[in-house]
């Protein structure tokens, strides 16, 4: 029984071992290339553990000539102006949906899902389009307004299943006691639902920090460039400066990990609550 | 009957601010696509072409193999997205030293932001400096290096490989949520029985996890169809074209060599393809939660 029992945590411990290494190896990578000096980053055959390790690239990467600290500033603009501007619009939205009876609910919500699924590349023709003759090509506001695109939807549909785990009753209780519709929601239960709110902000923030594709078409010149873009500039048409484009990378992981670290249960249980429900 | 007016007014007045924005921002551009694949468009004429322009492009010979590279792609990462997922919740659900911290862990990789997970995996995946070739070098597995990324027969499935990395994640973290479902009875029930783990994992955790594995193999199927940032990155969609998927290749015609109107008739097949599986999820998620 005992042998058994011994057995059991054995292969546990070699799996979880497995596990974490396939998981964990390019962030070993990344860090490692982060750490060389370019004589290091350059031996041929390459090793992970740098020999002698330098903080030089990550000063480089805020050093003169590089435009890191203000794309680090644009994404972190774009970022949080979308994310503002979903919460508002998707705080009211999303309570209706979870809420409120009237025709056409079940409708309007399929529209809210379908928006959520259906692929960026086939609205982003004629986006550009729109942007390029309303001049907004160019600026922050494209890069806000094409975020809504894709968060909005996220956004509804997050909050929507936080407001429906907070019971019934205690809005009903406000309204018997005079409050409006609005005064309940305002006053009862937002204020209740807001550890949903940060999760839900923390996930928009993250999907918005790393957009790839709207960034890449809607801004041209550089000052107005977000990270996941500017860190081509790293990239050489012939050679690719990897310490300075590791050191960049970790730095653009950097926040989003802090953020996914103070809300991951609320994350966790926006993103799994729909599934499990049963 | 007054009282339900007034619901229905304020119902309207809370979402109204989300409906115009999607209507906006999403429908009324995808309606646009549609138009615009009707049309011979490129930055210097618009030429419309009906019905006649959809007959070209079902001849269009990078229809059959962007159709092929996407279902690869997709099938094979939600595959083994599914394994691993799988296999890693019903690992991190064992009690071991340690596990919270191993659980927060393995998640990092689907919170790294796309963009940088195809700069790692190239890093990794390259010639010279990437530790790939070095290990299957010492391993005696290649006596070659190979170049993953620039040839044509390995390159998609170099990059299949970085995406089953970058969001498997989101499976453990579903299938963990789902396991702490399931009735404890049923496997004492089992125990009783004499049932061993395969056969409880066949008969009691499968079946009691059904929906959230339907909806999990859902989206990953859906999102990983529409995942743009890892194929653009490590290959932008070469060698000679050979690795694009929809979203790569309808941005390649786009806004490299600004054939907007072939670029809104991909953009059109895929949206369509993909609207199959959107409904079904759309159906599962309607399911579950009875009436919305």
């Amino acid at each position: 029984m005992k042998k058994r029992f011994l057995r059991y945590h054995t292969t546990t411990l070699v799996f979880v071992f497995l596990l974490l290494f396939f998981v964990l190896f390019p962030f070993a990578v990344m860090v490692s290339m982060s750490l060389k000096a370019p004589d290091e980053q350059f031996t041929s055959p390459p090793y992970l553990v740098p020999k002698r390790p330098t903080l030089d690239n990550y000063f480089h990467v805020f050093g003169r000539g590089s435009m890191f600290a203000r794309y680090f500033l644009n994404s972190f603009l774009v970022a949080s102006l979308a994310t503002l501007v979903v919460l508002v619009v998707a705080l009211f939205s999303s309570y209706g949906y979870a809420r409120l009876i009237f025709p056409g609910r079940s409708f309007f919500l399929v529209l809210i899902l379908l928006s959520q699924l259906f692929p960026l590349a086939a609205i982003i023709v004629p986006l550009y389009r729109i942007m390029s003759t309303t001049r907004l090509i160019d600026t922050y506001v494209s890069l806000v307004i094409g975020y809504l695109t894709f968060s909005v939807p996220v956004g509804v549909w997050f909050l929507r299943g936080f407001f429906l785990s907070i019971p019934k009753e205690l809005e009903e209780a406000a309204m018997i006691d005079g409050c409006s519709r609005f005064q309940a929601f305002w006053r009862v239960v937002v204020p209740l639902v807001r550890p949903g709110v940060g999760a839900t902000a923390a996930y928009l923030f993250f999907i918005t920090w790393q957009e790839f594709m709207f960034a890449l078409t809607f801004i041209t010149s550089e000052t107005k460039r977000t990270l996941p873009v500017g860190i081509f500039d790293f990239v050489g048409q012939y050679e690719t400066n990897w310490g300075n484009l590791m050191a960049a990378s970790v730095l653009i992981c950097v926040p989003v990990f802090i953020l996914f670290l103070f809300v991951q249960r609320q994350l966790v249980g926006g993103l799994t609550q729909g599934a499990v429900k049963g | 009957m007054k009282a339900t007016n007034r619901e229905w007014i304020s119902g309207y007045l809370f979402i109204v601010p989300s409906l115009v924005l999607l209507f906006l921002l999403v429908f009324y551009p995808l309606f646009l696509t549609f138009l615009y694949s009707l049309y011979d468009m490129s930055l210097t004429a618009v030429r419309y072409l009906g019905w006649s322009g959809y007959a070209r492009f079902f001849n269009n010979k990078m229809l059959p193999l962007v159709f092929r590279n996407s279902l690869t792609w997709t099938l094979i990462v939600v595959v083994f997205q599914f394994l691993l997922g799988m296999s890693s919740a019903l690992l991190l659900n064992r009690s071991f030293p340690g596990r919270a911290l191993v659980r927060g862990l393995v998640i990092l990789p689907w919170v790294m932001p796309g963009v940088i997970a195809g700069m790692v995996w190239r890093l990794i995946y390259d010639p010279q400096l990437g530790l790939l070739n070095h290990y299957l070098r010492l391993l005696g597995i290649i006596s070659q290096p190979l170049i993953w990324l620039s040839n044509p027969k390995t390159a998609l499935y170099a990059v299949i490989f970085a995406a089953i990395w970058k969001g498997f994640p989101f499976s453990t973290l579903m299938y963990l949520a789902g396991l702490q479902i399931v009735p404890q009875e049923l496997y004492e029930a089992a125990d009783i029985d004499g049932a061993g783990g395969w056969i409880k994992f066949r008969n009691v955790t499968v079946p009691s996890m059904r929906p959230i594995i339907v909806t999990t193999l859902l989206l990953t199927f859906i999102w990983t169809f529409n995942y743009f940032e890892l194929v653009y990155v490590m290959t932008g969609g070469g060698p000679g074209e050979k690795s694009h998927i929809f979203p790569t290749y309808v941005y390649d015609l786009a806004f490299k060599r600004f054939r907007f109107g072939v670029a809104s008739q991909f953009a059109v097949f895929d949206f369509l393809f993909l609207l199959i599986f959107s409904l079904f999820y759309i159906r599962t998620s309607f399911k579950r939660e009875g009436s919305l």
